[in-house]
């Protein structure tokens, strides 16, 4: 999907920050770029952006620091730090001084944009109603019941709550760890195929009698629904 | 920090309870020797003040006669020493029957040896006489009365057991009060360091005017735990910079082999897909090094701990990894109880899990069992009927690098079962081999 999201990234390192600016300015947003936790505090405050990209281990001010000063004005612009520093210690640092979403160096570009995508659509609360239609595909959320071009799809409890989950992100590219944390409810991903299986099982399901795909896998990054049509 | 208190077993409640105790005896002692003092000196002075007076009788009647004795000693009856004691006198026959004198009994004292003592007269007077035999059908006892001097020692007695209660209760304040004092300030700091060793925030209290053995306990705490928040900062900084310096080089290269990727698209295990592999694979082992570190390096902290929902966990993870077991033929079975909490890092514990359970995945062959239980404890038990852990490596498949040989063996840095350990004892649990007689089974629990 193309975006239009408005990005400030706090990168110390020039060649980091052109490699995002890269990416993100392909895929149609716009990005400012501050040198400095100083800098990229200053201009946090003072214009509006959609998501904030923060660096941890900046020359001036760690992004901790940031983060926690930004929560602390009232600034709840949704931030993904993205730093060299990826360890499960590390990300829970992060995340208790205040970050959405922590990525660690080296990644995945499909998997930066896929995120920042859904740190924006988390901040800004997409509802959805009892019956969800995306191209072939229907997701009855009360009734718990899924559907293809009219045709029930049986599915387990789990698989039921990942085709409910790839619905409510329809059209969007949902990382693995996404899917670990907002359908197994893990902060941790084992960095095995356990995903993918699950992922398998529930494409098995919605693809059997159909020609066209159910869902897409995006290099790097995750999985996509696709319209199935 | 608990209330200071003088405990039954502190060192400062003991000291109160010697301290008492040999103010009491040492009272007790000098009550007791001024006593047996003051009562021979008593004794002492009354036989010598009968002793004299018996002397001069004597002198008396060998010199005058018995008539002058008698006449004596009628006239010495109702003299009052200016000791204050009253004198007694008895001339006897030699059947002991009353010739003069105001006794009229012989009391239990033999005049022919001079007996002396203490003796209670026939109307009851307690006296201290000395008898002597003048001549076959003569003899003269002399006695003197001693109820003043009873009542000199009664009053010294009562005098001295109010000043040594008075001494021994001053001694059991100033005892207590110091004691309460002092087992305040050694509970400061005892509650310092225990908050250290617990990892909770620890301040030791400020040195008191003087700078005694407390202060200077209180003083080598603080300069170990400033040593340790050091230490353990400089060993964060050091990880972090280690961390960053190898990652981003990493990070540039992987990026110009995701642009020459683009350019040049290959197929799945190209070389270029595989050095990108290659990369993430270093990185991983590198995190997991230091995700060892840190956790060996927090034994025992509680600090940033909190309550985990185990139930909820385990059966999250059965969740996960169903799918997995079913794909690779196995039988997975579950056996999980309610509402078992632990107080722990959420994510260290679901990755020292996953670890186990991924191993248990991928080490046992088609058509074999995994099974995933979880008691009140807590106690987690990964088991299956798979090859194994052979005898001889039961000991060392927990130490890095250490990889089984086991049949069925598949690649990995051989890091895994090292960092589970740590973070199992991170949290005060051990990660144990169980004895089944099939398969391997893993046991996480608290540490006995």
């Amino acid at each position: 999907m193309m975006g239009n999201l408005n990005i400030l990234y706090v990168e110390d390192d020039p060649r980091a920050a052109q490699a995002v600016q890269d990416l993100v300015l392909a895929d149609g947003d716009r990005l400012a770029w501050e040198q400095t936790g100083t800098g990229g505090l200053q201009r946090a405050g003072a214009e509006q952006f959609d998501v904030i990209i923060l660096d941890r281990m900046l020359p001036d001010i760690d992004g901790l620091t940031i983060v926690s000063r930004l929560r602390a004005a009232g600034v709840g612009t949704p931030v993904l730090m993205l730093s060299a520093l990826g360890r499960s210690e590390n990300r829970i640092e992060g995340l208790e001084a205040g970050v959405d979403d922590y990525l660690a160096k080296p990644y995945e570009p499909q998997e930066l944009v896929a995120r920042l995508r859904a740190l924006h659509r988390r901040a800004a609360g997409a509802v959805h109603g009892a019956v969800i239609i995306y191209g072939a595909f229907e997701c009855h959320v009360k009734a718990r019941t899924a559907f293809r071009s009219g045709k029930h799809i049986a599915l387990s409890p789990k698989e039921f709550a990942l085709f409910r989950y790839f619905m409510e992100n329809a059209g969007e590219t949902v990382t693995r760890e996404m899917l670990l944390r907002d359908v197994w409810n893990m902060n941790f991903d084992p960095q095995t195929n356990v995903v993918d299986v699950n992922i398998g099982r529930l494409r098995r399901k919605l693809e059997d009698g159909f020609a066209a795909p159910a869902l897409e896998t995006i290099w790097g990054a995750g999985y996509r629904l696709t319209r199935g049509e | 920090m608990k209330p200071a208190r003088v405990r039954a077993r502190s060192i400062f409640g003991q000291l109160t309870t010697a301290s008492i105790l040999i103010a009491v005896i040492a009272v007790g002692v000098l009550f007791a020797v001024t006593t047996i003092t003051v009562q021979r000196q008593t004794r002492s002075s009354l036989s010598a003040t009968v002793s004299t007076d018996l002397a001069g009788l004597i002198d008396i009647y060998a010199t005058a006669g018995r008539e002058e004795l008698l006449r004596r000693v009628a006239d010495r009856q109702d003299v009052v020493s200016l000791e204050g004691r009253r004198s007694h006198y008895m001339i006897a026959d030699g059947a002991g029957r009353l010739l003069a004198g105001d006794v009229k009994h012989w009391p239990e004292l033999n005049a022919a040896r001079s007996e002396e003592g203490f003796v209670t007269l026939g109307d009851g007077t307690q006296v201290y006489a000395q008898g002597a035999k003048l001549a076959p059908n003569l003899q003269l006892l002399v006695a003197r009365e001693y109820d003043r001097d009873r009542s000199a020692l009664a009053v010294l007695s009562a005098a001295f057991l109010a000043v040594g209660a008075a001494i021994v209760g001053a001694v059991a304040f100033v005892a207590w009060i110091t004691a309460r004092h002092l087992a305040r300030r050694m509970d400061a700091v005892n509650a310092a360091l225990g908050a250290a060793a617990d990892g909770r925030a620890a301040s030791f209290p400020a040195r008191q005017r003087g700078g005694d053995e407390i202060d200077e306990v209180a003083g080598h705490g603080a300069r170990l735990l400033a040593r340790q928040a050091q230490l353990l900062k400089a060993y964060k900084q050091v990880s972090e910079h280690v961390a960053h310096e190898v990652r981003t080089p990493l990070m540039h290269l992987d990026n110009r082999l995701g642009t020459a990727m683009q350019a040049r698209p290959e197929g799945a295990g190209g070389p270029i897909g595989q050095s990108r592999e290659d990369i993430r694979t270093i990185l991983s082992m590198l995190d997991s090094l230091l995700d060892i570190a840190s956790a060996e390096s927090r034994r025992g902290d509680l600090a940033g701990l909190a309550e985990i929902d185990m139930s909820a966990l385990v059966t999250s993870l059965a969740d996960l990894y169903e799918g997995s077991a079913e794909d690779a033929g196995l039988t997975f079975e579950t056996s999980i109880a309610k509402n078992v909490t632990m107080l722990g890092e959420r994510m260290q514990i679901t990755r020292l899990l996953s670890n186990l359970l991924d191993n248990a995945i991928k080490y046992v062959p088609e058509g074999g069992r995994v099974r995933l239980i979880l008691r009140a404890g807590p106690q987690v038990t990964v088991e299956d009927d798979g090859p194994g852990i052979l005898r001889d490596q039961r000991d060392r498949i927990f130490e890095r690098f250490a990889r089984a040989t086991a049949p069925g063996d598949r690649p990995g840095h051989g890091l895994g079962l090292a960092l589970s350990r740590a973070i199992a004892e991170r949290h005060g649990l051990v990660l144990r081999l169980g004895d089944a007689p099939r398969g391997a089974q893993f046991i996480l629990e608290p540490a006995p």
